[in-house]
């Protein structure tokens, strides 16, 4: 084949863009850390990719609401841990009252306290997370317990599980209900404790420390379902913790460049090139004119 | 035998060696010229002296008489300009596609900067996730309604862009004396012309080599629009046998078949620019191509576009045609596909926010999204205004955020009704456009990629025939001047002769 100047540069000048292409791919890849910059650069790649980053999306989005969970079960031990003690110093308090030789003077000192730590159980039922009532279901914008005019506490029994989304088809309830702990006679008990240290009538004050254990007996209760369900939430944080690792991983194999080769990869195209370079401005110089006198 | 016989073999050698010089020179200056074919003179004898006759001299035998420069020819090969042309349709056609299916891609930006459609799906449902975990904040509210007209403001954007796109594509297809079409008309009538010069030299016994290339080169062009093949045709009985004649054009299909539309003809060399033919283009509104016509005034009809190949056809086929009522292509497709995702997604979405309640216990009274296409979905006023307007809850409570959850349910899993295709979510649906985008946009890469490396060797083929090469040329320089030096020295010669027998003959015993 007769080849002249003119196909030598162009082939050259062919090979050269070809071998810059290449090289500004390799570039691309260790800049973006992606091994494609566009889907049609690997279709396969691409697609898998944009269901991969939506599961980690996912992973992480369902860790976050797991965050969420742990508030709401974190806050209601808390509040039923300091209801536990209330009512651990009201049977303390009956008990000490129900001692024979108290008179009515001292067991209206007692009967001081015990409106306070009543006071202190409604607020308790009444604990607010970031403005939210936490025990009273869904209805979280209104207080589960009010108090009526002659100072008797109602306390919302109709109540609706909260529940928060921790993975694809899983919600977990996050509430404790309030109606059931609080509900009922829980406050017509203390109620009926602080009318019999009124009316200085032992027997009543007798009958208040079973009233207070049955109430204790409610908080307790409660309290080891919801360390169940703080178990669980556990577990489903590790399962998560490790989607998010699994998700992540897959996700990286996928799309995420091998530095190794894309580094050995640029320094060989490198080399073609400078030998191409080289090459061609040894051959695209001289012609026979050089070499006539 | 005359007694200046070889003064006048001199001369004419003298001549004849200039004239190699010149076109040597010729060759060397246009060494850069585009589409340039390298011209040769061929040399040959005069007519022997004597000729049979009967009063012939009674010599030994016939004397040659010297040599001329009879023709001037530039080297070409007919048969690789038809091989580069049909290539050179195959490759502007895929060219035409890669350009306009990389701009889709570019635009739907999935891979690098990541702010695609998937990605904003995904920003929406977290949103609504956060809604559901906190449905009576307010903030939550509001991140839901700017996340939901992000959505829909990246549904308008890319939409909107695919259309200026495609009005771009309208004005590269063109038509009469704009964009491919144009350039197409003004090709046809700039060959026409050169025909014409042409056909005014050849009869006369020249070869009129620079107008070949001229011509070649304009029907180069031409074969990059349209897939086209050329045939010549003798210009008058006393053209010269090599000469290259009319160049005689018509559309072909794939497989170099005549699909029966004479572009160009012998007799068209007559005829004025105003009444040759003529490529335009039918528009069905803005939806697509409806016919593309050829012909004469007057003369029109529409051909099968779809047959020919070259970048006419690869624009058309991105900008939309008109195929039995439906409108076809690759841009129209993409926006009918993001219409009906758009359409769905909104008309679940808003059932299953309707079946929800806002913060005040009640049932929404609005659609959450409004419009009926990618180019005009948008969120509802009211849900920007008010966010507590909303629809987290299930039941009516305000912890509630159930129906949020729900919401969210409408990005990820399969509608209700199946209304993208069988199992389809909105994003299983998205990803299989972004797929199937990548496939072809890849598709139509490597073909241009391999047509153009076919394309280059054929190009190689035909300038390692017909490129100039400065080795040749310089040793051409050499042979010639030696040549011409020579038929001097032996001019002088011959006049040393004369001049011994002129001047220095009848001196005996002075």
């Amino acid at each position: 084949m007769r080849i002249t100047q003119g196909m030598i540069s162009n082939n050259m000048l062919n090979n050269l863009t070809k071998s810059y292409s290449q090289l500004n791919k390799y570039m691309d890849q260790l800049n973006t850390g992606m091994k494609i910059t566009k889907p049609s650069d690997d279709p396969f790649i691409a697609v898998k990719g944009l269901s991969y980053r939506s599961q980690v999306v996912r992973v992480q989005q369902y860790k976050s609401n797991t965050n969420e969970a742990h508030q709401w079960l974190d806050n209601s031990d808390t509040a039923l841990n300091g209801a536990t003690q209330a009512l651990q110093r009201l049977k303390d308090l009956a008990i000490q009252g129900a001692n024979d030789p108290y008179n009515a003077e001292q067991r209206k000192n007692i009967r001081e306290e015990v409106e306070q730590l009543k006071k202190e159980l409604i607020d308790l039922t009444n604990t607010k997370l970031n403005d939210k009532y936490i025990f009273n279901g869904t209805d979280t914008t209104n207080p589960p317990a009010t108090i009526a005019g002659d100072g008797s506490v109602t306390v919302n029994t109709t109540q609706k599980p909260v529940e928060i989304s921790v993975s694809d088809n899983i919600e977990l309830p996050v509430n404790v209900d309030g109606g059931k702990v609080f509900g009922g006679d829980f406050f017509a008990r203390i109620d009926k404790f602080i009318s019999a240290l009124d009316n200085n009538d032992q027997a009543g004050i007798d009958t208040a420390i079973g009233d207070m254990d049955k109430n204790i007996d409610s908080v307790v209760n409660a309290r080891a379902e919801l360390g169940a369900r703080m178990n669980r939430l556990d577990l489903i944080e590790d399962r998560l913790s490790q989607q998010e690792i699994n998700a992540k991983d897959i996700m990286s194999k996928n799309e995420n460049v091998d530095y190794e080769k894309a580094i050995t990869d640029l320094l060989t195209q490198e080399t073609m090139h400078r030998a191409a370079l080289a090459a061609g401005s040894r051959v695209i110089q001289p012609s026979l004119v050089d070499f006539l006198r | 035998m005359s007694t200046f016989h070889g003064l006048e073999m001199a001369r004419q050698a003298l001549a004849s060696q200039q004239t190699g010089l010149y076109i040597t020179g010729h060759n060397i200056s246009n060494i850069n010229t585009e589409g340039y074919s390298r011209q040769r003179v061929n040399f040959e004898t005069l007519s022997p002296y004597p000729s049979a006759s009967r009063n012939r001299p009674q010599i030994p035998g016939q004397l040659g008489t010297g040599v001329r420069a009879g023709t001037i020819e530039r080297m070409r090969d007919q048969f690789l300009d038809a091989r580069y042309r049909t290539q050179n349709s195959e490759t502007s056609y895929w060219q035409a596609k890669s350009t306009a299916l990389s701009r889709m891609e570019g635009l739907m930006n999935e891979i690098s900067g990541g702010d695609g459609l998937n990605k904003i799906f995904d920003d929406f449902w977290q949103s609504l996730q956060d809604l559901s975990t906190n449905a009576e904040n307010s903030g939550a509210r509001s991140v839901v309604g700017e996340k939901a007209k992000t959505l829909a403001e990246t549904f308008n954007y890319i939409a909107n862009s695919l259309e200026t796109i495609r009005t771009d594509l309208k004005s590269q297809i063109g038509n009469e004396s704009e964009g491919k079409i144009g350039d197409a008309n003004s090709l046809l009538r700039q060959i026409n012309a050169l025909n014409k010069e042409i056909a005014e030299i050849e009869p006369h016994g020249m070869l009129p080599n620079d107008l070949y290339d001229r011509r070649d080169n304009l029907i180069d062009q031409l074969s990059s629009i349209v897939d086209i093949k050329v045939t010549y045709k003798k210009s008058a009985t006393s053209s010269l046998d090599i000469a290259d004649g009319i160049a005689e054009i018509e559309l072909v299909d794939d497989a170099g078949m005549p699909i029966g539309v004479q572009l160009l003809s012998a007799d068209d060399k007559n005829l004025l620019d105003d009444a040759l033919g003529k490529f335009s283009v039918d528009f069905d509104g803005t939806k697509g191509v409806s016919t593309v016509n050829f012909g004469k005034p007057g003369a029109e009809a529409s051909f099968d576009f779809m047959k020919v190949s070259g970048s006419l056809k690869g624009l058309i086929e991105n900008y939309g045609y008109m195929e039995g009522g439906n409108v076809k292509g690759s841009y129209p497709d993409m926006l009918a596909n993001l219409d009906k995702m758009a359409v769905e997604f909104a008309k679940a979405f808003n059932d299953a926010h309707g079946k929800g309640y806002d913060l005040s216990g009640n049932h929404p009274a609005f659609d959450f999204f409004t419009g009926d296409s990618a180019k005009n979905i948008g969120v509802n006023q009211s849900v920007i205004d008010n966010p507590s307007l909303i629809a987290a809850s299930e039941d009516g409570t305000t912890g509630n955020g159930k129906n949020a959850l729900a919401l969210g349910k409408i990005i990820t899993d399969t509608l209700p009704g199946d209304t993208l295709g069988k199992d389809t979510s909105v994003k299983g649906f998205y990803q299989s456009l972004i797929g199937k985008l990548a496939v072809t946009t890849k598709e139509a890469n490597s073909k241009l990629e391999n047509t153009t490396y076919q394309q280059n060797s054929i190009q190689n083929d035909r300038l390692s025939v017909s490129a100039v090469s400065l080795d040749d040329e310089v040793t051409n320089l050499l042979k010639f001047q030696h040549a011409y030096n020579a038929a001097a020295r032996s001019m002088t010669t011959m006049d040393e002769m004369l001049d011994k027998v002129i001047n220095s003959m009848g001196l005996v015993g002075r």
